[in-house]
């Protein structure tokens, strides 16, 4: 019931673009009309640069009015904005964020559209949340932007899971950025990432700079770390001997004491 | 150090292992004030309750068996587990003096003080009296509170979110996704990236080759 009930955050992928799209075309062949005859230039214009964004929408499965972009607004800088109802609104109701679990049960295109509608959604709010701030006002529904900055974190890991898999299927590597496990100055073992590079490791005069081994001299340093950490690791066993001890003392009815 | 850690470090708050929990979040000013980060106070000695064995849950109705207000029953409002603590509502109170200005003595209010755990009891519903819970599971697999005296189920409490809203009454907005094209199962698993799925989805054609690069 909860589950059934808790939507998603933003604009659906197939059914309600092939919805708006046919709203919007619809509603531009009343306009057209009127409008073609008057604007036809810039309608041609503007065909141009926003073809590219409507890329990937069903516009030319729908193919009703000549090929318009997927939103009825004209210049586009309305989507940076709420819908005019919404304005001046103290509280926007908005329905819980895309929960990893929903996500891996779609298509890598469905992700893909997704994200783009994520990211525009986040600029809404980004401009919403800079206008509030100027206005010195406060801005309704701050929980709008955690919600879509989790949505595309978890359809983030979703992707990353993805090719992961693939990546161990066909190479074996678990990694997708290569590394190794080098010794620095300190005499520290870490996983060191490698970078990219326009020239090979002998001739960068800044790397051949970067000593991945321990000199002698740093030895002795070691030894004394060593016995620090020993000193610190026996130091925290007494304390929580100690503490155990007076726990027992004040609840002696409680039989496993959880440390 | 990258920005981004910067900034979450210094938005994080950093609680030292010897902090003393009070009834304030100690992101709070009044909980800085409070705690300020050089002060060391006496530690107190929280009885280690396992979480799985914690019984008494936010909305619940419970009976207080010592202190002042002994043998009233109250609502749970909130919970502080770091302390064994419980705060019921309009229980448990002492009076101060809130919003102090100048001459203003400000306005004389009730607040409430915490309780222990141990303090308080589940209250059966049959018989409205205090009761031991234990942990147990039904048969269909639920685990529940059964109280010890009767063997009855002590319901969850409902408790309301803290955004207003009820699931059951939920109506989509225009920005949502209706439940069924949430639930629509569109994936085919291949062995293409999603990169590769896209720019064939999309008639993208990659001639260009990517100049040689070093990785070290």
């Amino acid at each position: 019931m909860a589950a059934s009930s808790s939507v998603g955050r933003v604009l659906t992928l197939c059914k309600q673009f092939q919805n708006v799209i046919r709203i919007s075309s619809s509603i531009n062949t009343q306009h057209c009309s009127t409008t073609l005859i008057k604007y036809q230039p810039l309608l041609y214009r503007e065909k141009s640069p926003l073809a590219a964004l409507s890329g990937y929408s069903p516009v030319s499965s729908v193919g009703q009015c000549r090929a318009l972009h997927t939103t009825i607004n004209r210049r586009g800088l309305e989507e940076f904005f709420d819908l005019p109802e919404n304005w001046g609104e103290t509280n926007v109701k908005s329905g819980a964020p895309w929960t990893a679990k929903q996500l891996r049960t779609k298509s890598n295109e469905d992700l893909h559209k997704l994200w783009y509608v994520l990211l525009k959604e986040k600029n809404l709010l980004l401009t919403l949340e800079q206008e509030a701030r100027r206005q010195r006002v406060q801005m309704p529904s701050p929980e709008r932007s955690k919600k879509v900055e989790r949505s595309m974190i978890r359809l983030e890991t979703v992707v990353k899971e993805r090719e992961t898999a693939l990546r161990l299927l066909q190479t074996g590597q678990e990694k997708a950025r290569p590394g190794a496990w080098r010794r620095n100055i300190f005499g520290y073992v870490y996983w060191y990432r490698f970078k990219e590079y326009a020239i090979p490791w002998h001739m960068n005069r800044r790397y051949k700079r970067k000593r991945f081994f321990t000199p002698k001299f740093v030895q002795p340093h070691i030894r004394l770390r060593i016995e620090q950490h020993l000193r610190e690791k026996a130091r925290k066993a007494t304390l929580d001997k100690k503490t155990q001890s007076i726990l027992k003392e004040k609840f002696p009815h409680v039989k496993v004491s959880a440390s | 150090m990258r920005l981004t850690a910067l900034l979450s470090m210094a938005a994080r708050v950093v609680i030292p292992k010897d902090y003393r929990f009070g009834t304030n979040r100690p992101w709070t000013p009044a909980a800085k004030r409070l705690n300020p980060p050089g002060k060391k106070r006496r530690k107190v000695f929280v009885e280690p309750i396992a979480p799985e064995d914690w019984s008494v849950l936010r909305g619940d109705t419970v009976e207080i068996l010592k202190g002042k207000d002994k043998g009233k029953h109250g609502k749970v409002i909130q919970v502080f587990r770091h302390r064994n603590w419980v705060m019921l509502e309009g229980l448990n109170t002492h009076y101060r003096y809130i919003g102090k200005t100048g001459d203003y003595r400000g306005t004389y209010i009730a607040s409430e003080a915490p309780i222990l755990l141990h303090d308080v009891a589940l209250i059966d519903p049959s018989d409205r009296k205090p009761t031991d819970v234990e942990w147990k599971f039904t048969e269909e697999g639920e685990r529940v509170r059964v109280s010890l005296r009767t063997g009855r189920i002590i319901p969850k409490p409902i408790v309301e979110r803290r955004d207003g809203i009820v699931p059951q009454q939920w109506k989509d907005g225009p920005k949502d996704t209706s439940p069924e094209d949430t639930l629509e199962k569109t994936y085919l698993p291949s062995l293409k990236t999603l990169e590769e799925e896209v720019m064939e989805k999309l008639g993208i054609q990659e001639k260009r080759r990517p100049r040689r690069s070093y990785w070290y």
